[in-house]
């Protein structure tokens, strides 16, 4: 476990680490893409996709 | 005694961790030496985000909880005081570093979660402040050096606090408080060099404050007597820095006995291999002292047995050494071969000169002290001496035309420069700022916060003081000087030229110097 405090004394209450959240393979996939964005390569940001498409003609 | 907690903000996001703050570091120190009740949280390092925040602050009943950093950790700190002063209704919150000195008045009113602002160099006022803590003693204003609410609610400046002039009676920064292990020596690697790049174990070493040099987009933090108090039209102090005309500055270094004695404490006590000076410009040091100071420094370095084995005894660089190689940041003029050929004897790898461009006319207003030619031979002079030169280049000068970009494209040729320049940016408490100032605010609905939260790397686009470009002008401009296309840049001159109704003859430049920078575009 990290000792995310540090210093000279004891503190009253303990700070545990809540290590910062696993990344999943659509964010990994998503960082790994923007890197190398241009040429043959785009793709599409899901979590700024709105996927609404009630409205849309049948 | 005073419980402090200390919060270092996240900079820089998109890239990892690399440098423990120095600036914290020596005042976390200098409390405990004082026999006060100090923690770190350093969420730079941790980016654990709100959660984690909310349970540093809740862990033990704070006297105070204390923040600061550069201009561009102002998002991460608005965030972090709003947090602390729900969690922690009776601490006092405390702001320091660049990002409150250039702008104490708007600070203070951007943050009225923060009770007092510590304007410029802290050694003197923080071990004040906690002094005053420890006695229940809350009124600011007559702690000298920092920025306060009266009883009305109005702000108040105290008077100026000096400079502090012993620094070798300074503590060594604790180190020990910031996860080095865990973050900061995985993320040691500076790819600026084979040695910076091999390096495993780096800290830093900020060996001197100040430069004598006036580069018009420049701020040197209100450490380097750069700063200076003056009351405006309606009678209230604020400070003020670089303006043309009116340049100060008080240089300060520590002797080079206390500088290799941190460093071989670092070797002993952290097992470091590479140190990274903080130092704004090692040369003007150099030549401050008729150059003796860099060159004391390399001899106790070797003398300590610091300076890397296989140069000390003409072996091979392998992957790794035993002792400290080290970097900086030199300048075109003030360098010399003796003193170059020295530093590289004791293990300096590389070293950071802001050669900014290759156009005489940009260099000359500039304020560097440099021109194409002092460059041009530094550059030489590095690479002879075995270090790298790293040639820090930028567009969007005031001046900028497509003759100084052509100069600077010629050079990078010539020299085999890779470059990605930096946009010329006016951060707070440089002259180009002060000068700028309404313009800037003008590109921002006239909401200078809205400014300060959109810095960050110069290497995006944010505040234009070009005469001759706007902001899409200078990414296009950008990304055709790093495809060397000539051809492309002098077509657009012609466009350019047309749209701005030049006659032939006349050169492509909208530029004047009688004129406020950029006011004069708009008023045309
Ligand atoms: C290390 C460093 C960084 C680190 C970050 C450091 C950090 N964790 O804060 C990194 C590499 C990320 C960085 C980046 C940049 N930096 Co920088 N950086 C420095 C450097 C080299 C050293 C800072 C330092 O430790 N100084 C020594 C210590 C002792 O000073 P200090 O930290 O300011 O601390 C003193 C006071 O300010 C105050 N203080 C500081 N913190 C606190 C906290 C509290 C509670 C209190 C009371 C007081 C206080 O007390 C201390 C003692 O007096 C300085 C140059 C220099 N030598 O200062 C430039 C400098 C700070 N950087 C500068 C610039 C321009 C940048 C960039 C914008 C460069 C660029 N073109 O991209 C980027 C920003 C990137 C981004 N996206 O945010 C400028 C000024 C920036 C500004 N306006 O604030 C400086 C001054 C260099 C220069 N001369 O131009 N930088
Ligand atoms: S030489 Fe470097 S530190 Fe000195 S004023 Fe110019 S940019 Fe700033």
């Amino acid at each position: 476990m990290n000792e995310l405090l540090k210093g000279n004394f004891q503190t009253k209450n303990q700070v545990t680490d809540s290590p910062a959240k696993e990344e999943t393979l659509e964010d990994r996939f998503e960082r790994e893409a923007k890197k190398r964005l241009g040429g043959s390569i785009a793709y599409v940001s899901k979590k700024k996709v709105m996927w609404d498409l009630k409205n849309e003609k049948k | 005694m005073a419980k402090v907690l200390f919060i270092n903000p996240t900079v820089r996001e998109e890239d990892v961790p690399r440098h423990v703050p120095y600036g914290i570091a020596l005042l976390a120190a200098i409390a405990m030496k004082r026999g006060h009740l100090v923690q770190v949280y350093d969420e730079n390092a941790w980016r654990r985000g709100e959660e984690t925040i909310r349970a540093v602050l809740a862990a033990d009943e704070w006297d105070t909880v204390a923040l600061g950093g550069i201009t561009t950790a102002y998002v991460s700190i608005r965030q972090i005081v709003r947090i602390a002063r729900e969690v922690c209704p009776n601490a006092t919150i405390m702001l320091g570093g660049g990002v409150l000195t250039s702008l104490p008045r708007e600070m203070m009113t951007w943050l009225p979660e923060v009770d007092v602002g510590v304007i410029g160099e802290a050694f003197g006022t923080f071990p004040e402040i906690l002094d005053r803590l420890d006695q229940g003693d809350r009124t600011w204003s007559t702690v000298n050096g920092t920025i306060s609410r009266g009883p009305d609610g109005k702000l108040a400046m105290s008077p100026p606090r000096g400079l502090l002039h012993d620094l070798d009676n300074l503590p060594y920064p604790a180190w020990e408080l910031f996860p080095l292990e865990e973050v900061y020596f995985p993320n040691s690697q500076v790819l600026f060099s084979e040695e910076g790049m091999l390096a495993t174990r780096r800290l830093d070493i900020n060996a001197s404050y100040g430069c004598s040099l006036i580069c018009r987009f420049c701020y040197h933090l209100g450490i380097a007597g750069d700063m200076r108090y003056v009351e405006d039209d309606k009678g209230e102090a604020n400070v003020e820095f670089d303006r043309p005309g009116a340049y100060t500055r008080t240089i300060r270094y520590h002797s080079p006995e206390y500088v290799v004695k941190l460093a071989r404490y670092a070797y002993d006590r952290f097992k470091v291999n590479f140190i990274g000076f903080l130092d704004e410009n090692l040369m003007t040091m150099d030549q401050y002292s008729d150059r003796t100071w860099m060159r004391d420094i390399c001899r106790l370095w070797k003398e300590n047995g610091l300076a890397p084995s296989y140069l000390a005894q003409g072996g091979e660089r392998g992957e790794s050494w035993t002792g400290i190689h080290w970097s900086g940041t030199s300048h075109a003029t003030l360098c010399t071969p003796e003193i170059l050929k020295e530093m590289r004897s004791a293990g300096c790898s590389h070293l950071v000169y802001g050669y900014e461009s290759f156009s005489p006319q940009v260099l000359k207003r500039l304020g560097k002290g440099s021109t194409p030619k002092t460059n041009i031979r530094s550059f030489f002079w590095t690479l002879e001496a075995g270090i790298r030169p790293i040639p820090n280049q930028m567009i969007g000068f005031p001046s900028e035309d497509f003759d100084s970009i052509r100069d600077s494209m010629a050079a990078w040729d010539k020299l085999g420069i890779v470059v990605k320049p930096f946009f010329s940016t006016p951060y707070p408490g440089s002259e180009w700022f002060t000068v700028n100032r309404e313009w800037i605010e003008r590109q921002y609905d006239g909401d200078l916060e809205k400014f300060v939260l959109d810095l960050g790397d110069a290497t995006k686009i944010t505040g234009v003081i070009s005469q001759n470009f706007n902001a899409v002008e200078l990414l296009g401009l950008r990304e055709m000087m790093l495809m060397k296309d000539l051809k492309r840049i002098g077509e657009y001159e012609e466009i350019w030229r047309a749209n701005h109704k030049i006659p032939p003859g006349q050169p492509s430049t909208l530029y004047t110097e009688s004129e406020p920078p950029m006011l004069a575009v708009v008023n045309r």
